[in-house]
This record gives structure tokens, C-alpha cells and sequence, in this order.
């Protein structure tokens, strides 16, 4: 089976102030990777100006596109609207869904969409006692299910998940720990190993790190662009080849 | 006087909320009459909006504006997996 070379980045925050600048780091993306993938908060106000820049940065690249939505872009409720927009440009939007591509022959199954919060494994909020409490990480399980019923469906070669929030917090390293509950929820990461993934991608923690796994051994990957301070990373999916140097 | 964590929480609601902004990563720290912001933005444009409304939130306070921009580097090698 090919190998895949899976370009990501999350958190380009993009709007007309910074039209242009991020595209001219796309050219020549197909002799680096087979496929793009952006993590969420592709705008910084949600606007549907702001989603017009974003359709236009990422239309018409040689390789596929697929991208979930963050917070930012929901800030001014209209997520729907500025999902359409990309998807009229060719980008394929998860919203706690799948997509299939073939890639090279080999079919690259991405599941995810935005994610949510409430915290990490003992020190996390529980569905208990105010209806807010509870709407807030009944959120979360609600997403976390349907992950795990789209990653038992999928029919694929490679398995990817792409989310906004983290689902570890290795990858949150460098951020405050207080604010831990609302940058991911082990609930994701929970559903992933249950089903099984070759890589789970995320942003939403700027000051976060790269490389974490999961409890399961899942390798996870905080593409949040000021973390990598690259236009997008690559990650390399499957069995080793005769040059180890390469893809 | 009004505490400084007060002023920093404050300044730091301000920086997420108001629509000129909406930066979540902002470190913001008060010392005496000293307003210290310190993150990364994607432009100028936008580092210079933060201080704006940090001010507008503070009044009084000196802003030291110790935001960086985002410098978007070209993509490295792939890594492995």
C-alpha cells in the first residue's frame, strides 16, 4: 500500500487583513503532501466576509481539502453558511462526520469536526447539577458518540481524525492549566481508541506542543499554526520504505 | 485602588470579546501602573487593535505591547509515523 503524506495546519485566523499572504505558502503543496487538512478556526470573527477569504485561500489546490470548523468560526452563528461557502469551493467540511478519499489508490478515511471542552480524565467536569453544567458536557459526549459511531462505519485503508479541540493534553504543554477544561476533553480521545485511528489532528491550543499520544497509543498532533510555526506540517502515514528519510 | 488581578482579568475579557479583537491567547500581567501583553497575532494590523482595546480597558495603565508577529514559515520536512 502507498504511502500518505497528510498536510495539516489549524488556526490560520484568517480575514481580509491577511488576504493572500497564507496562499503564497501553498505553492508546490502536491510534491510535499497528498492531501490538506485544517483544524478548525480558519476565521478569527466567524464572518462570512472572513469565510469568503477563507474559500478563496484553499480553492482550487492540487491535492483534496477537508477541514473542520472551530470556535472562532462559530463566534457570529453562522458555522452553516461559512461550512457552504467552502464546500461550494470543492473543500469537504466534517461536522462530526467522514469523508472517504481516494489517495493513490489507497482510501484516506478522515472522521471528526470541531470537538469541545470539559477536561481531562479525573479532573473534568461531569454531567451533574446546574442544566448548564450538564448542557456543557452533554456537548461533548453527544459529539464524542457520534465520532465513534462514524469511525465503526468507516470503511478505509488509513484512518484519520481531525477535530478543533484537543483530545489529549500532552498537546496542550505550555498552556495554563486552569484553562485545561476548555481546550479538549479526554471523551475524544476515548471514542478514537475504542475505534481506532492511525493519527488524530488538532488545534484550538496555541501555546500548546506538538506530539502527544493517546491512552491508547494513538500519536496526536496539535497543527495549531503558532505551534508550528510553519505553514503546515506532514505527517507520514504507513509501512516504512526503503528510504527512510522519505515518504 | 482596584487590584491588578481585576485589571488583567478584565483586560483579558475585553481582548476576547470586543469585536475589533477576539484573541483568546493574550498573556496580559499588571505590575504597579505597567500593562504588560505579551502572545503571537497573524499581522500588525492586529497587534496594534490589541493594545487599542487593552488601553481602552485600562486607562492609566502604560501599555508595554510585547505581542510578536506569527512569522508563517515555509512547510519542513514530514515526519514520519
Amino acid at each position: 500500500m502507498s504511502q500518505l503524506r497528510i498536510a495539516a495546519v489549524g488556526d490560520v485566523h484568517l480575514g481580509e487583513d491577511l488576504r493572500g499572504r497564507y496562499r503564497s505558502r501553498l505553492s508546490g503543496i502536491e510534491e510535499k503532501a497528498d492531501v490538506l487538512l485544517l483544524a478548525g478556526d480558519l476565521t478569527r470573527h466567524g464572518t462570512l466576509e472572513e469565510g469568503k477569504v477563507v474559500a478563496e485561500e484553499f480553492r482550487d489546490l492540487p491535492v483534496p481539502v477537508v477541514a473542520v470548523l472551530g470556535n472562532h468560526d462559530h463566534h457570529s452563528d453562522k458555522p452553516a453558511e461559512i461550512a457552504a461557502m467552502l464546500k461550494d469551493e470543492g473543500i469537504s467540511v466534517l461536522h462530526d462526520d467522514s469523508v472517504v478519499l481516494d489517495v493513490k489508490g489507497v482510501r484516506l478515511g478522515v472522521v471528526g469536526g470541531k470537538g469541545f471542552g470539559g477536561g481531562f480524565a479525573g479532573k473534568c467536569a461531569s454531567e451533574f447539577g446546574e442544566p448548564e453544567i450538564k448542557a456543557f458536557v452533554n456537548h461533548t459526549k453527544r459529539i464524542a458518540d457520534r465520532w465513534r459511531v462514524a469511525l465503526k462505519e468507516l470503511q478505509a485503508d488509513r484512518r484519520v481524525v481531525l477535530s478543533h479541540y484537543s483530545p489529549v493534553n500532552d498537546t496542550l504543554a505550555g498552556e495554563p492549566l486552569e484553562i485545561y477544561p476548555f481546550l479538549g476533553s479526554y471523551l475524544l480521545a476515548e471514542a478514537v481508541d475504542s475505534e481506532g485511528a492511525d493519527l488524530i489532528l488538532h488545534g484550538h491550543a496555541h501555546m500548546g506542543t506538538e506530539k502527544g499520544l493517546t491512552p491508547g497509543g494513538i500519536r496526536v498532533r496539535n497543527v495549531a499554526l503558532p505551534v508550528l510555526g510553519r505553514a503546515y506540517g506532514v505527517y507520514c502515514l504507513g509501512e516504512h520504505g526503503e528510504d527512510p528519510d522519505h515518504c | 485602588m482596584e487590584a491588578p488581578q481585576y485589571v488583567a482579568a478584565r483586560v483579558q475579557s475585553a481582548l476576547a470579546e470586543d469585536d475589533r479583537t477576539h484573541e483568546l491567547g493574550v498573556r496580559v500581567d499588571v505590575r504597579g501602573d505597567q500593562l504588560f501583553l505579551r502572545g503571537q497575532v497573524g499581522c500588525e494590523e492586529r497587534r496594534e487593535l490589541i493594545a487599542d482595546v487593552a488601553g481602552e480597558a485600562a486607562p492609566g495603565l502604560v501599555v508595554h505591547n510585547e505581542i510578536s508577529v506569527v512569522d508563517v514559515r515555509e512547510p519542513g520536512g514530514e515526519e514520519r509515523l
